[in-house]
Protein backbone atom coordinates (compact mmCIF):
# COMPACT_ATOMS: atom_id res chain seq x y z
CA UNK A 1 0.00 0.00 0.00
CA UNK A 2 1.40 3.11 -1.24
CA UNK A 3 1.14 5.93 2.33
CA UNK A 4 1.98 8.82 0.37
CA UNK A 5 -0.64 8.37 -1.92
CA UNK A 6 -3.42 8.16 0.57
CA UNK A 7 -2.06 11.03 2.29
CA UNK A 8 -2.74 13.14 -0.90
CA UNK A 9 -6.00 11.25 -1.90
CA UNK A 10 -8.27 10.50 1.32
CA UNK A 11 -7.41 14.07 3.11
CA UNK A 12 -8.52 16.91 1.07
CA UNK A 13 -7.97 19.43 4.02
CA UNK A 14 -4.47 18.57 4.60
CA UNK A 15 -1.38 19.82 2.89
CA UNK A 16 -1.62 18.09 -0.95
CA UNK A 17 1.86 17.35 -0.96
CA UNK A 18 3.06 14.18 -0.14
CA UNK A 19 4.61 14.60 2.93
CA UNK A 20 6.85 12.26 3.32
CA UNK A 21 8.55 13.54 6.80
CA UNK A 22 5.26 11.96 8.38
CA UNK A 23 4.98 8.65 5.61
CA UNK A 24 8.14 7.67 7.25
CA UNK A 25 7.93 8.38 11.10
CA UNK A 26 4.56 6.57 10.73
CA UNK A 27 6.48 3.37 8.41
CA UNK A 28 8.94 3.33 11.49
CA UNK A 29 5.58 3.69 14.31
CA UNK A 30 4.23 0.53 12.20
CA UNK A 31 7.83 -1.32 12.36
CA UNK A 32 8.37 -0.67 15.60
CA UNK A 33 4.42 -1.95 17.28
CA UNK A 34 5.50 -4.93 15.05
CA UNK A 35 8.48 -5.75 16.66
CA UNK A 36 7.10 -4.70 19.97
CA UNK A 37 4.01 -6.97 19.45
CA UNK A 38 6.02 -10.29 17.78
CA UNK A 39 7.75 -10.32 21.49
CA UNK A 40 5.49 -9.82 23.28
CA UNK A 41 3.83 -12.29 21.57
CA UNK A 42 6.44 -15.08 21.21
CA UNK A 43 7.64 -14.70 25.05
CA UNK A 44 6.17 -17.37 27.12
CA UNK A 45 3.52 -15.75 30.19
CA UNK A 46 4.26 -15.55 33.16
CA UNK A 47 0.80 -16.15 34.93
CA UNK A 48 1.82 -18.64 37.33
CA UNK A 49 4.93 -16.41 38.47
CA UNK A 50 2.21 -13.86 38.89
CA UNK A 51 -0.35 -15.26 40.87
CA UNK A 52 2.19 -16.78 42.89
CA UNK A 53 3.70 -12.84 43.83
CA UNK A 54 -0.18 -11.90 43.61
CA UNK A 55 -1.17 -14.62 46.33
CA UNK A 56 2.21 -13.71 48.43
CA UNK A 57 1.09 -9.82 48.33
CA UNK A 58 -1.86 -10.95 49.32
CA UNK A 59 -0.55 -12.65 52.20
CA UNK A 60 1.58 -10.06 53.41
CA UNK A 61 -1.15 -7.52 53.30
CA UNK A 62 -4.04 -9.83 55.31
CA UNK A 63 -0.51 -10.19 57.64
CA UNK A 64 0.08 -6.62 58.24
CA UNK A 65 -3.78 -6.04 58.39
CA UNK A 66 -4.31 -8.62 61.09
CA UNK A 67 -1.49 -7.45 62.65
CA UNK A 68 -2.60 -3.98 63.29
CA UNK A 69 -5.80 -4.87 64.22
CA UNK A 70 -4.33 -7.60 67.37
CA UNK A 71 -2.30 -4.58 68.02
CA UNK A 72 -4.57 -1.90 68.45
CA UNK A 73 -7.01 -4.46 70.21
CA UNK A 74 -3.85 -5.62 72.99
CA UNK A 75 -3.27 -1.71 73.37
CA UNK A 76 -7.17 -0.86 74.19
CA UNK A 77 -7.02 -4.35 76.60
CA UNK A 78 -3.99 -3.12 78.25
CA UNK A 79 -4.71 0.56 78.47
CA UNK A 80 -8.10 -0.94 80.24
CA UNK A 81 -6.14 -3.04 82.48
CA UNK A 82 -3.57 0.09 83.75
CA UNK A 83 -6.47 1.74 84.50
CA UNK A 84 -8.52 -0.56 86.42
CA UNK A 85 -5.10 -1.71 88.09
CA UNK A 86 -4.55 2.02 88.73
CA UNK A 87 -8.03 2.63 90.52
CA UNK A 88 -7.50 -0.43 92.66
CA UNK A 89 -4.26 0.87 94.27
CA UNK A 90 -5.71 3.95 94.84
CA UNK A 91 -8.84 3.00 96.88
CA UNK A 92 -6.29 0.43 98.72
CA UNK A 93 -4.00 3.29 99.51
CA UNK A 94 -7.23 5.40 100.74
CA UNK A 95 -8.40 3.03 102.79
CA UNK A 96 -5.12 2.36 104.01
CA UNK A 97 -5.09 6.45 104.97
CA UNK A 98 -8.29 6.22 106.43
CA UNK A 99 -7.28 2.57 108.71
CA UNK A 100 -4.48 4.42 109.73
CA UNK A 101 -6.09 7.85 110.61
CA UNK A 102 -9.07 6.14 112.32
CA UNK A 103 -6.08 4.44 114.67
CA UNK A 104 -4.33 7.54 115.60
CA UNK A 105 -7.38 8.91 116.29
CA UNK A 106 -8.11 5.75 118.64
CA UNK A 107 -4.71 5.96 120.13
CA UNK A 108 -5.11 10.19 121.25
CA UNK A 109 -8.26 9.02 122.60
CA UNK A 110 -7.14 6.58 124.44
CA UNK A 111 -4.51 8.93 126.08
CA UNK A 112 -5.54 10.35 129.52
CA UNK A 113 -5.16 14.26 129.32
CA UNK A 114 -4.91 14.51 125.75
CA UNK A 115 -7.21 18.22 125.03
CA UNK A 116 -9.03 17.43 122.28
CA UNK A 117 -9.49 13.79 120.33
CA UNK A 118 -9.43 13.88 116.28
CA UNK A 119 -12.19 13.37 115.05
CA UNK A 120 -12.28 11.65 111.40
CA UNK A 121 -15.78 11.03 110.94
CA UNK A 122 -17.77 12.82 107.91
CA UNK A 123 -20.38 15.54 109.02
CA UNK A 124 -23.17 13.18 108.66
CA UNK A 125 -22.30 10.78 110.48
CA UNK A 126 -21.14 13.03 113.66
CA UNK A 127 -24.76 13.70 114.33
CA UNK A 128 -25.81 10.64 113.47
CA UNK A 129 -23.80 8.84 115.77
CA UNK A 130 -21.82 9.46 118.86
CA UNK A 131 -18.05 8.55 118.38
CA UNK A 132 -16.39 7.26 121.17
CA UNK A 133 -14.35 11.27 120.91
CA UNK A 134 -17.57 12.39 121.64
CA UNK A 135 -18.61 10.16 124.85
CA UNK A 136 -15.28 10.79 126.01
CA UNK A 137 -16.22 14.61 125.64
CA UNK A 138 -19.01 14.05 128.02
CA UNK A 139 -17.18 12.20 130.26
CA UNK A 140 -14.81 14.64 131.23
CA UNK A 141 -16.14 17.92 132.40
CA UNK A 142 -12.89 19.43 132.69
CA UNK A 143 -11.97 18.93 129.42
CA UNK A 144 -15.29 21.15 128.35
CA UNK A 145 -14.29 23.66 130.70
CA UNK A 146 -11.10 24.03 130.01
CA UNK A 147 -12.30 24.05 126.19
CA UNK A 148 -14.69 27.27 126.97
CA UNK A 149 -12.12 29.12 128.54
CA UNK A 150 -10.34 29.07 125.42
CA UNK A 151 -13.05 30.13 123.36
CA UNK A 152 -13.85 32.95 126.12
CA UNK A 153 -10.33 34.13 125.48
CA UNK A 154 -10.41 33.86 122.31
CA UNK A 155 -13.52 35.91 122.11
CA UNK A 156 -12.30 38.96 123.91
CA UNK A 157 -9.10 38.98 122.11
CA UNK A 158 -11.56 38.96 119.24
CA UNK A 159 -12.96 41.92 120.53
CA UNK A 160 -10.03 43.85 121.80
CA UNK A 161 -8.62 43.84 118.41
CA UNK A 162 -12.13 45.00 116.57
CA UNK A 163 -11.91 47.75 118.67
CA UNK A 164 -8.54 49.16 118.14
CA UNK A 165 -9.03 52.29 116.09
CA UNK A 166 -6.81 54.25 114.13
CA UNK A 167 -6.37 57.59 115.30
CA UNK A 168 -7.95 59.35 112.48
CA UNK A 169 -11.39 57.39 112.77
CA UNK A 170 -11.25 58.18 116.81
CA UNK A 171 -14.04 60.66 116.88
CA UNK A 172 -16.15 58.23 114.73
CA UNK A 173 -15.35 55.38 117.23
CA UNK A 174 -16.27 58.04 119.95
CA UNK A 175 -19.59 58.15 118.31
CA UNK A 176 -20.31 54.59 117.94
CA UNK A 177 -19.62 54.61 122.04
CA UNK A 178 -22.01 57.06 122.83
CA UNK A 179 -24.89 55.05 120.57
CA UNK A 180 -23.99 52.25 122.50
CA UNK A 181 -24.33 53.56 125.46
CA UNK A 182 -27.47 55.95 124.64
CA UNK B 1 -43.02 -57.86 7.01
CA UNK B 2 -40.95 -57.14 4.66
CA UNK B 3 -42.01 -53.78 4.36
CA UNK B 4 -41.22 -53.28 8.34
CA UNK B 5 -37.71 -55.02 8.20
CA UNK B 6 -37.74 -52.31 5.28
CA UNK B 7 -38.35 -49.37 7.25
CA UNK B 8 -35.57 -50.96 10.20
CA UNK B 9 -33.11 -50.74 7.88
CA UNK B 10 -33.93 -47.29 7.01
CA UNK B 11 -34.26 -46.03 10.78
CA UNK B 12 -30.95 -48.09 11.48
CA UNK B 13 -29.52 -46.26 8.99
CA UNK B 14 -30.03 -42.41 9.50
CA UNK B 15 -29.19 -43.52 13.31
CA UNK B 16 -25.81 -44.77 12.65
CA UNK B 17 -25.39 -41.51 10.02
CA UNK B 18 -27.34 -38.35 11.70
CA UNK B 19 -24.34 -38.56 14.73
CA UNK B 20 -21.78 -38.67 12.41
CA UNK B 21 -22.65 -35.34 10.21
CA UNK B 22 -23.07 -33.46 13.08
CA UNK B 23 -20.10 -34.02 14.82
CA UNK B 24 -18.09 -33.72 11.84
CA UNK B 25 -20.20 -30.24 11.24
CA UNK B 26 -18.80 -29.34 14.75
CA UNK B 27 -15.65 -30.27 13.87
CA UNK B 28 -15.91 -28.48 10.93
CA UNK B 29 -16.96 -24.96 12.88
CA UNK B 30 -13.90 -25.27 15.52
CA UNK B 31 -11.44 -26.51 12.87
CA UNK B 32 -12.16 -22.98 11.25
CA UNK B 33 -12.61 -20.81 13.88
CA UNK B 34 -8.94 -22.20 15.08
CA UNK B 35 -7.74 -21.49 11.81
CA UNK B 36 -9.22 -17.93 12.10
CA UNK B 37 -7.73 -17.78 15.81
CA UNK B 38 -4.41 -18.52 14.78
CA UNK B 39 -4.27 -16.22 11.78
CA UNK B 40 -6.03 -13.18 13.31
CA UNK B 41 -4.98 -13.39 17.07
CA UNK B 42 -1.70 -11.28 15.99
CA UNK B 43 -3.34 -8.81 14.77
CA UNK B 44 -5.91 -8.23 17.42
CA UNK B 45 -3.26 -8.52 19.87
CA UNK B 46 -1.07 -5.55 18.20
CA UNK B 47 -4.14 -3.65 17.97
CA UNK B 48 -5.01 -3.69 21.65
CA UNK B 49 -0.77 -3.03 22.92
CA UNK B 50 -1.11 -0.54 20.93
CA UNK B 51 -4.23 0.95 22.22
CA UNK B 52 -3.69 0.16 26.09
CA UNK B 53 0.51 -0.20 25.54
CA UNK B 54 0.12 -2.81 28.57
CA UNK B 55 1.44 -6.46 27.31
CA UNK B 56 -0.56 -8.22 30.41
CA UNK B 57 -3.81 -6.36 29.41
CA UNK B 58 -3.63 -7.06 25.53
CA UNK B 59 -3.12 -10.46 26.42
CA UNK B 60 -6.30 -10.59 28.76
CA UNK B 61 -8.25 -8.67 25.97
CA UNK B 62 -7.54 -10.68 23.31
CA UNK B 63 -8.38 -13.76 24.98
CA UNK B 64 -11.44 -12.42 26.31
CA UNK B 65 -12.54 -11.19 21.88
CA UNK B 66 -11.99 -14.65 21.06
CA UNK B 67 -13.68 -16.30 23.71
CA UNK B 68 -16.32 -13.91 22.68
CA UNK B 69 -16.45 -14.86 19.37
CA UNK B 70 -16.03 -18.32 20.21
CA UNK B 71 -19.69 -18.01 22.19
CA UNK B 72 -21.13 -16.25 19.14
CA UNK B 73 -19.47 -17.71 16.12
CA UNK B 74 -23.14 -19.30 15.27
CA UNK B 75 -24.27 -15.62 15.12
CA UNK B 76 -21.64 -14.88 12.46
CA UNK B 77 -23.51 -14.30 8.98
CA UNK B 78 -20.51 -13.30 7.55
CA UNK B 79 -22.10 -9.68 6.62
CA UNK B 80 -18.40 -8.47 7.13
CA UNK B 81 -15.14 -10.08 7.36
CA UNK B 82 -14.12 -12.22 10.25
CA UNK B 83 -10.90 -9.68 10.68
CA UNK B 84 -13.68 -6.85 10.70
CA UNK B 85 -15.93 -8.51 13.29
CA UNK B 86 -13.01 -9.82 15.67
CA UNK B 87 -11.88 -5.93 15.99
CA UNK B 88 -15.23 -4.54 16.21
CA UNK B 89 -15.46 -7.05 19.39
CA UNK B 90 -11.75 -5.68 20.35
CA UNK B 91 -13.17 -2.45 20.24
CA UNK B 92 -16.22 -2.78 22.29
CA UNK B 93 -14.23 -4.66 24.86
CA UNK B 94 -11.64 -1.89 24.85
CA UNK B 95 -13.85 0.69 25.20
CA UNK B 96 -16.11 -1.40 28.29
CA UNK B 97 -12.43 -1.30 30.10
CA UNK B 98 -11.85 2.74 29.14
CA UNK B 99 -15.37 3.15 31.19
CA UNK B 100 -15.04 0.76 34.14
CA UNK B 101 -11.13 2.38 34.59
CA UNK B 102 -13.09 6.07 34.54
CA UNK B 103 -15.15 4.48 37.33
CA UNK B 104 -12.99 2.95 39.10
CA UNK B 105 -10.72 5.87 39.46
CA UNK B 106 -8.99 3.97 42.29
CA UNK B 107 -7.27 1.71 39.94
CA UNK B 108 -5.65 5.27 38.09
CA UNK B 109 -2.89 4.40 39.99
CA UNK B 110 -2.26 0.59 39.12
CA UNK B 111 -1.03 0.38 35.60
CA UNK B 112 0.73 -1.91 34.47
CA UNK B 113 0.84 0.75 30.75
CA UNK B 114 4.53 0.86 29.66
CA UNK B 115 5.89 3.98 29.55
CA UNK B 116 6.44 5.95 26.19
CA UNK B 117 9.67 5.89 25.92
CA UNK B 118 10.01 2.30 26.68
CA UNK B 119 7.34 1.59 23.40
CA UNK B 120 9.46 4.04 21.79
CA UNK B 121 12.31 1.40 22.26
CA UNK B 122 11.14 -1.07 20.20
CA UNK B 123 12.65 -0.75 16.35
CA UNK B 124 14.10 -3.55 14.32
CA UNK B 125 17.86 -3.13 13.44
CA UNK B 126 17.55 -3.85 9.72
CA UNK B 127 20.42 -1.94 7.79
CA UNK B 128 20.40 1.16 8.99
CA UNK B 129 23.18 3.03 10.59
CA UNK B 130 23.23 4.23 14.33
CA UNK B 131 21.92 7.75 13.42
CA UNK B 132 19.12 6.19 11.01
CA UNK B 133 18.26 4.39 13.99
CA UNK B 134 18.28 6.98 16.28
CA UNK B 135 16.84 9.21 14.21
CA UNK B 136 13.75 6.60 13.34
CA UNK B 137 13.42 6.28 17.28
CA UNK B 138 13.03 9.68 17.33
CA UNK B 139 10.04 10.17 15.33
CA UNK B 140 8.07 6.83 16.69
CA UNK B 141 8.73 8.41 20.12
CA UNK B 142 7.23 11.42 19.03
CA UNK B 143 3.94 9.75 17.06
CA UNK B 144 3.55 7.63 20.45
CA UNK B 145 3.55 11.57 22.01
CA UNK B 146 0.99 12.44 19.50
CA UNK B 147 -1.22 9.09 19.64
CA UNK B 148 -1.00 9.69 23.80
CA UNK B 149 -2.86 12.72 23.40
CA UNK B 150 -5.47 11.62 21.04
CA UNK B 151 -9.29 10.95 21.92
CA UNK B 152 -10.42 7.22 22.27
CA UNK B 153 -11.73 7.07 19.00
CA UNK B 154 -9.55 9.24 17.26
CA UNK B 155 -6.99 6.90 18.79
CA UNK B 156 -8.87 3.91 17.57
CA UNK B 157 -8.91 5.07 13.58
CA UNK B 158 -5.56 6.59 13.66
CA UNK B 159 -3.91 2.53 14.63
CA UNK B 160 -6.94 0.88 12.02
CA UNK B 161 -5.48 3.05 9.59
CA UNK B 162 -1.98 3.23 10.04
CA UNK B 163 -0.63 0.38 12.13
CA UNK B 164 -3.55 -2.40 10.84
CA UNK B 165 -3.85 -0.76 7.25
CA UNK B 166 -7.38 -1.11 7.22
CA UNK B 167 -9.53 0.47 4.83
CA UNK B 168 -12.12 3.50 5.30
CA UNK B 169 -15.26 0.67 4.95
CA UNK B 170 -13.27 -1.46 7.67
CA UNK B 171 -12.52 1.16 9.76
CA UNK B 172 -16.21 1.98 9.81
CA UNK B 173 -17.79 -1.18 9.95
CA UNK B 174 -15.32 -2.21 12.77
CA UNK B 175 -16.17 1.10 14.65
CA UNK B 176 -20.02 1.61 13.65
CA UNK B 177 -19.11 5.32 12.25
CA UNK B 178 -19.75 6.58 8.90
CA UNK B 179 -17.32 6.85 6.47
CA UNK B 180 -17.39 10.47 6.84
CA UNK B 181 -16.51 10.66 10.67
CA UNK B 182 -13.96 8.22 10.20
CA UNK B 183 -12.65 10.71 7.49
CA UNK B 184 -12.69 13.45 9.53
CA UNK B 185 -11.27 11.75 13.12
CA UNK B 186 -8.87 10.86 10.75
CA UNK B 187 -7.29 13.91 9.22
CA UNK B 188 -7.56 15.80 13.07
CA UNK B 189 -5.51 12.25 14.34
CA UNK B 190 -2.77 12.71 11.53
CA UNK B 191 -3.14 16.71 11.81
CA UNK B 192 -1.91 16.05 15.21
CA UNK B 193 0.76 13.95 14.93
CA UNK B 194 1.87 15.91 12.00
CA UNK B 195 2.22 18.80 14.16
CA UNK B 196 3.96 17.23 16.98
CA UNK B 197 6.49 15.76 14.16
CA UNK B 198 6.99 19.74 13.17
CA UNK B 199 6.88 21.12 16.57
CA UNK B 200 9.70 19.11 18.41
CA UNK B 201 11.83 19.74 15.18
Amino acid sequence: MNREQDWSGENPQMDMEPDLELAQALKHFKASLDAWSDAALSQPRTTAKLAVRHSWRMVAGWALGCLLVMGSLAGTVREIYQRQEMARIAAQKAAQKIAEERAAAARVTAQPGSAQPVNMLPVGAQSDKKTPAATTRKASPTMDSAEAQDEDLLASVDSDVSREVPAAMEPLAQLMDDNDTQ
Amino acid sequence: MRRMGASTKVMAAGTAVEPLTAVTAEDLAAQEFARIVESHRPQIFRFLLSSLRDIDLAETLTQECFLKAHRNWKHFRGDSTAMTWLMRIAINLQKDYWRNRRIQFWRQTRTNAVDLDEASEWLPNGERNAEQQMLAREQVAQVWQAVKGLSERQRTVFLLRYVEERELSEIAAATGLSEGTVKAHLSRAVGRVRTELRGTR
